[in-house]
């Protein structure tokens, strides 16, 4: 009996490898998509187009593949990138009207132009190669001079300020690159059916980017295994957030305008993506929590979210979800054809009127100074209505207070004075004990690398503003290293402003399908806010500068050099005698002035008083003409040889 | 210090001695030097520092090896390279023939063939012959080559030889000849087998080229008509074992589909054209496992294969199929290939794994949309093309694989994955291809004017013979591109020669012609595989030379600039130097002759 139970563990032991081995296998590589829309307090519209592509742990992962874009699982395995986030971005987030407290906005909200984050799974000392390497991959992938993040001085190694905590991390980001569709068609090519199908059809490039706002967002982190022998998994989430103008036929200016896919993208869904395992569209209502809605359970109660006196919609939802602030629809569009396009339409019938949960604290940001040579830089952070009734206050010392981070990169031409911080709460100077929790500062190098700032503030819970400023000086960049609208000024980047005591998530009362975009919205993710970038001039030489310096220069050596050698050279009595003997032979001056005026205006020559026959001398004159014709002739034939010749 | 003021009052101190003393044609004192010292010494003080300011402007160039890069594309040009090669014909069976006299008829007509004329890559032969008469007894050739392997009179039976399969046989003469050193190139053995003529009916001469590098001909009454025989045994030398059995105008012997650091990316792609009908996935991890590896091992002294695959959707051809009843099927032809790979919706290209300079060769399978399908090709004599698929030299293959059932069924789309029989198939038609973007020919009988030869397919895609032909082709296309790279090179140089040239790529070129020299005498002793390596560093080298980023970049300070920036300070001072001497020299040489005239009229006087 022993005997043959140890004759079966092995066997065991190897059947159930095999059944690892075969559901190893058989998890494939998925794809979602899904398309959310919410209206907005200020009249707009927010669609938020999100697409994930899982790769299973593998070991063939960058060799073969399925659905996983092979470009990125490449990058991946190639430069070793843990975590990564690239976004391309156009407009600034209204963090007032759109929001500033929800997942959305704290994931979508990003600064303008294009934002790079990595985290790398190299030894330190490779850190730096491999981001400079990613950046070139990037820029090759997307079409963007993302290559310009490789220089040191271009990017940071933040510490703590950016909220992951990591010292394989690279922030860097170029407020001045312009988005347009040459990055969103590379963008498009990762997802499996591009733009040909399914929701990413609806992304017709006139109306996407007729937005006020368009950010193009790719974010891919890998899932360890866990495995031994086994590779990492990938997953790949692209997201692009636009914020669009419904056009609105209505007169009365206080009515929400009512919108129809078709009318806000010009296009309409014919049908999902095969590829996809899910494919929704959900609508959020922000500011109507059921009311008076005990259950939801009767037909006629669910009738009623979607089809009553103040809006109703053109398709009849298949799941209605509440969470804390507002309703969700559910839309599958699987069922939609050819024959019976899906066109979502929310059409308003009253007046309607709702507020967006905002941040604790609503950051700007902009110069102080005048002139070339100095000037500071200043943050004010106000106090949002919505500022009392949100959580995540945390007592201290039996004080209410709000944590604030800020991260800002300085650029080295920025000479930041970091001993002139000065912190104002409520108008009144506090000194930093008082309210300055933590602060790392790495000075920057000159052409060499950034400078980096980052700070923990800790703000009483009833403050109404406070404001940070710190002076800096202008430097001088070398001539080389203008850009070519160099009179236009120099971006600073956006800061940061992020709040660690507080963590935006939605929580829907009902258990949800594992859709990964309600997954996603469901997970706590820090309140974050950019700031503006800001716009610095700074001196701009004259261009040509150096060749009028050396003409310039050249031209005084030459007079100094010409005069002294005359000085050496000349016979000054000599020729004094020489005039002398001159005006005793003439008959003065101006007689002969007038002799030779007349005889020019006669055409004649004058009569020589000389004993030599004018024609020898004409001859002699012609002879030395025609020399010295022939010896500029010939220097000019030299010249355009030998410059042509070689 | 006034050496003209005595003209003031000349006749005050003259006046007694010479009385006809004329102040304007005449001085009496001697002309001073201490103007023109100074403007003739300022003057070449600045000829003396035109060196030093030329050295100063002068740009740094580092040394290239002029001479050397064109003596290394005249030799490449005049004597091609040629490897060592053993040929050794047995003739078993043969009663009166002397080895000698059989040599010498080999070497007549393999001279005919070759007509005299070396190609590069191609053999450098000597020839042995073994004659074994029915009693077992040998004579033989004196070898020249004393490493040169004998064979062992008496092992081939000349009755029991060629029963059986043909891959046995092949595996029999291995063992028979496996006593060869490869010392000084590869053998190549042909054995003639004279069968007795048993059952009284003319038998068909049979001639099989086996996996290794050994062929042997069958047959019976040879004896009688040895000259033809004669003639298909150097046939086999000259068209299978030296130029691998490809017609030599087909694909020309320039086109190597390797990238210039020696690693070739085969890049697999799944098109489904519109996965509305039906999707379709394949287990390529596997194919890659079983079928790849063989090859991709098998070629690695070639090149450094790395295969990568990926599924792709909505890729709709760009080429215009038309419905063909008799077929009951869509037909596309020849003409419409070059419209049929839709660089626009097929985004094949997206390989960041390879870098550098390797090359990427795109193996398609393309699955037709149901509106398509089945989607036949058409050859140009009528046909349909049993393959269903093409080649682009130097891109790669496409191959169409049509659904088993191209009726959509239902209104979903199906998923499937393709079958392992079937991805065997298209991995077959795939190495075919492959095949033939080297070069080679895909079918298993080559025909030639004299008769034709079975050859034995190797399981790994190329038999031994062939990787001989590839990688003597191989090197001797490196060293040509290494040549002609260098030579653009350094006519490029010598065309700007304000460029600035940094000292890598001097080095470069110096390691590049190393290297290239090395692989010359590599292969003359015939190191095959030394000498591809070699050459390919020499390539690569000689690529990273002229691709150098510092003669990318506009790095190049031209003349005029230099003349606009010096002329300000110069050309003025220059010219008020040069007019002052010239100046002074005249007024010298007046003063003088007046002074000499009045020396003269003193003398006379």
């Amino acid at each position: 009996m022993a005997s043959l139970v140890r004759s079966w563990i092995p066997l065991l032991i190897l059947q159930s490898f095999l059944v690892a081995v075969a559901f190893g296998s058989k998890e494939a590589e998925q794809f979602s998509e899904a398309l959310l829309l919410k209206p907005l307090p200020d009249r707009k519209v927010l669609a938020h187009f999100h697409f994930e592509n899982r790769a299973p742990p593998s070991n063939s992962h960058g060799r073969h593949h399925h659905l996983f874009p092979k470009a990125i699982s490449q990058l991946v395995q190639k430069f070793r990138v843990k975590e990564m986030e690239l976004s391309f971005t156009q407009g600034r987030w209204n963090h007032e009207h759109w929001g500033g407290f929800d997942p959305l906005s704290s994931m979508n909200a990003k600064p303008v132009g294009v934002e790079l984050w990595a985290v790398f799974d190299v030894p330190q000392s490779q850190v730096d190669t491999s981001w400079k390497n990613l950046t070139h991959a990037l820029s090759g992938l997307f079409c963007a001079s993302i290559n310009f993040l490789e220089s040191s001085t271009s990017y940071a190694a933040p510490t703590w300020g950016f909220g992951t905590n990591s010292d394989k991390l690279r922030y860097g980001s170029l407020p001045r690159e312009a988005v347009c569709t040459e990055n969103l068609t590379p963008w498009l090519k990762l997802l499996p059916c591009r733009d040909k199908d399914g929701i990413s059809a609806l992304m017709n490039r006139p109306s996407v980017y007729r937005g006020f706002y368009h950010s193009q967002r790719l974010h891919l982190s890998t899932v360890e295994s866990g495995q031994e022998g086994l590779g990492s998994g990938i997953v790949l989430e692209q997201t692009l957030t636009v914020v669009l103008q419904p056009e609105t036929t209505s007169v009365e200016t206080n009515m929400q305008p009512s919108w129809s896919l078709s009318s806000l993208f010009g296009r309409k869904v014919v049908g999902s993506c095969v590829l996809a395992k899910s494919s929704n569209v959900y609508l959020q209502l922000e500011g109507r929590l059921g009311h008076e809605s005990k259950n939801v359970d009767t037909e006629i109660e669910a009738h009623k979210l979607w089809k009553n006196a103040d809006f109703d919609l053109s398709l009849k939802p298949d799941r209605v979800l509440r969470e804390s602030s507002g309703l969700l629809f559910i839309f599958d569009i699987d069922k939609s054809s050819d024959s019976e396009p899906f066109d979502l339409g929310l059409n308003w019938k009253l007046p309607s009127k709702w507020s967006c949960q905002q941040a604790p604290l609503q950051a700007s940001r902009f110069l102080m100074g005048s002139g070339n040579e100095r000037g500071a830089i200043a943050i004010l952070l106000k106090a949002t209505e919505s500022q009392e009734k949100l959580p995540g206050r945390e007592l201290t010392d039996g004080r209410c207070t709000i944590k604030a981070n800020i991260f800002q990169i300085f650029p080295w031409y920025i000479k930041v004075y970091y001993h002139t911080l000065q912190i104002f709460v409520d108008q009144q100077q506090k000194t930093d004990s008082e309210v300055l929790k933590k602060i790392n500062v790495s000075p920057s190098t000159d052409k060499v690398s950034s400078g980096m700032l980052e700070m923990m503030l800790e703000l009483p819970c009833e403050v109404k503003s406070a404001a940070i400023s710190i002076e800096y000086d202008k430097g001088f960049l070398h001539i080389d290293e203008y850009p070519p609208d160099a009179n236009q000024g120099f971006d600073i980047p956006s800061a940061l402003i992020s709040f660690p005591s507080h963590h935006a998530s939605l929580d829907f009362q009902e258990e949800l399908s594992k859709s990964p975009l309600l997954s996603s919205f469901k997970e706590k993710s820090l309140v974050r806010s950019y700031t503006e970038v800001l716009l610095v001039p700074l001196t701009t030489p004259d261009f040509s500068m150096p060749y009028n310096v050396i003409t310039i220069t050249c031209t005084i050596f030459a007079l100094y050099f010409g005069s002294l050698l005359n000085v050496l050279r000349r016979r000054i009595g000599e020729e004094e005698r020489f005039l002398k003997s001159q005006a005793g032979k003439k008959t003065g001056g101006v007689k002969q002035l007038l002799l030779r005026l007349t005889a020019k205006i006669r055409g004649r020559p004058i009569e020589a008083p000389s004993s030599e026959s004018p024609a020898a001398e004409s001859s002699f004159l012609s002879t030395k003409l025609i020399f010295k014709i022939i010896l500029i002739a010939g220097a000019a034939a030299a010249w355009q040889y030998f410059s042509t010749d070689k | 210090m006034e050496e003209t003021s005595d003209r003031l009052n000349p006749t005050t101190d003259t006046s007694g001695i010479a009385p006809e003393f004329d102040p304007k044609t005449m001085r009496s004192t001697k002309p001073g030097l201490k103007r023109l010292f100074i403007t003739t010494s300022v003057l070449f003080s600045f000829l003396l520092g035109v060196p030093f300011l030329w050295k100063s402007v002068e740009i740094y160039r580092s040394p290239l090896p002029f001479h050397d890069i064109d003596s290394l594309s005249d030799q490449i040009e005049s004597t091609p390279l040629q490897f060592p090669c053993n040929f050794h014909a047995v003739f078993v069976g043969f009663e009166s023939k002397d080895p000698d006299k059989l040599r010498s008829q080999i070497q007549d007509g393999i001279n005919q063939l070759t007509h005299q004329s070396s190609q590069c890559g191609s053999c450098n032969f000597s020839i042995s012959v073994t004659v074994q008469n029915q009693a077992d007894q040998c004579s033989e050739t004196l070898a020249y080559n004393p490493s040169m392997c004998s064979y062992r009179c008496g092992v081939i039976k000349r009755n029991e030889f060629g029963v059986g399969l043909d891959d046995t046989v092949d595996e029999s003469l291995n063992d028979v000849f496996s006593g060869c050193s490869e010392n000084s190139g590869k053998t190549y053995s042909v054995v003639v087998v004279n069968k007795e003529n048993a059952n009284g009916e003319d038998e068909v001469i049979k001639a099989v080229v086996g996996k290794r590098r050994h062929a042997w001909v069958v047959g019976s009454g040879l004896e009688e008509s040895y000259g033809d025989i004669v003639a298909r045994v150097s046939e086999i030398f000259v068209k299978v074992f030296m130029n691998g059995g490809r017609d030599e105008e087909s694909i020309h012997g320039e086109f190597m589909p390797v990238g210039s650091d020696g690693k070739i990316v085969l890049s697999f792609s799944l098109l489904n054209s519109n996965p509305r009908d039906w999707v379709y996935d394949w287990d390529f991890q596997r194919i890659d496992d079983a079928l790849l590896a063989p090859v991709t091992k098998a070629l690695a002294p070639i090149a450094n294969i790395s295969v990568e695959s990926q599924v792709l959707y909505h890729t709709p051809k760009s080429s215009f199929s038309s419905w063909d009843e008799k077929l009951q099927s869509y037909i596309f032809r020849t003409s419409d290939l070059p419209f049929f790979v839709n660089s626009n919706e097929w985004h094949l290209d997206t390989s960041a794994g390879a870098s550098g300079r390797s090359k990427i060769l795109q193996f398609v399978v393309y699955i037709p949309s149901g509106k398509e399908c089945p989607l036949l090709l058409q050859l140009p004599n009528g046909e349909i093309s049993k393959t269903n698929g093409f080649i682009s030299p130097m891109w790669g293959g496409v191959i169409v694989w049509n659904p088993e059932n191209c009726d959509k069924d239902s209104e979903s789309p199906s998923r499937n994955t393709i079958s392992p029989q079937d991805l065997e198939q298209i991995v077959e038609i795939f190495l075919g291809q492959f095949r033939q973007l080297f070069g080679f020919k895909s079918e298993a009988i080559y025909t030639s004017g004299l008769g034709t030869y079975k050859i034995l397919p190797s399981e790994r895609g190329f038999t031994e013979w062939e990787l001989d032909v590839l990688s003597r082709k191989h090197t001797c296309f490196n060293l040509h591109s290494c040549s002609t790279t260098l030579g653009s090179l350094s006519r490029l140089v010598r065309s700007l020669p304000r460029m600035i040239i940094k000292d890598e790529i001097g080095e470069q070129v110096k390691y590049s012609l190393k290297a290239a020299k090395l692989a010359q005498s590599n292969a003359s002793l015939g190191g095959y595989s030394s000498s591809a390596s070699s050459s390919r560093e020499a390539r690569s080298l000689a690529e990273n030379a002229f691709f150098h980023p510092s003669i990318m970049s506009v790095s190049y300070f031209s003349y005029e600039h230099c003349f606009a920036v010096y002329s300000p300070f110069f050309l003025p001072v220059v010219a008020h130097i040069v007019f002052a001497a010239l100046r002074e020299w005249k007024g010298y040489r007046q003063e003088k002759a007046k002074y000499l005239t009045w020396l003269t009229r003193k003398k006379t006087a």
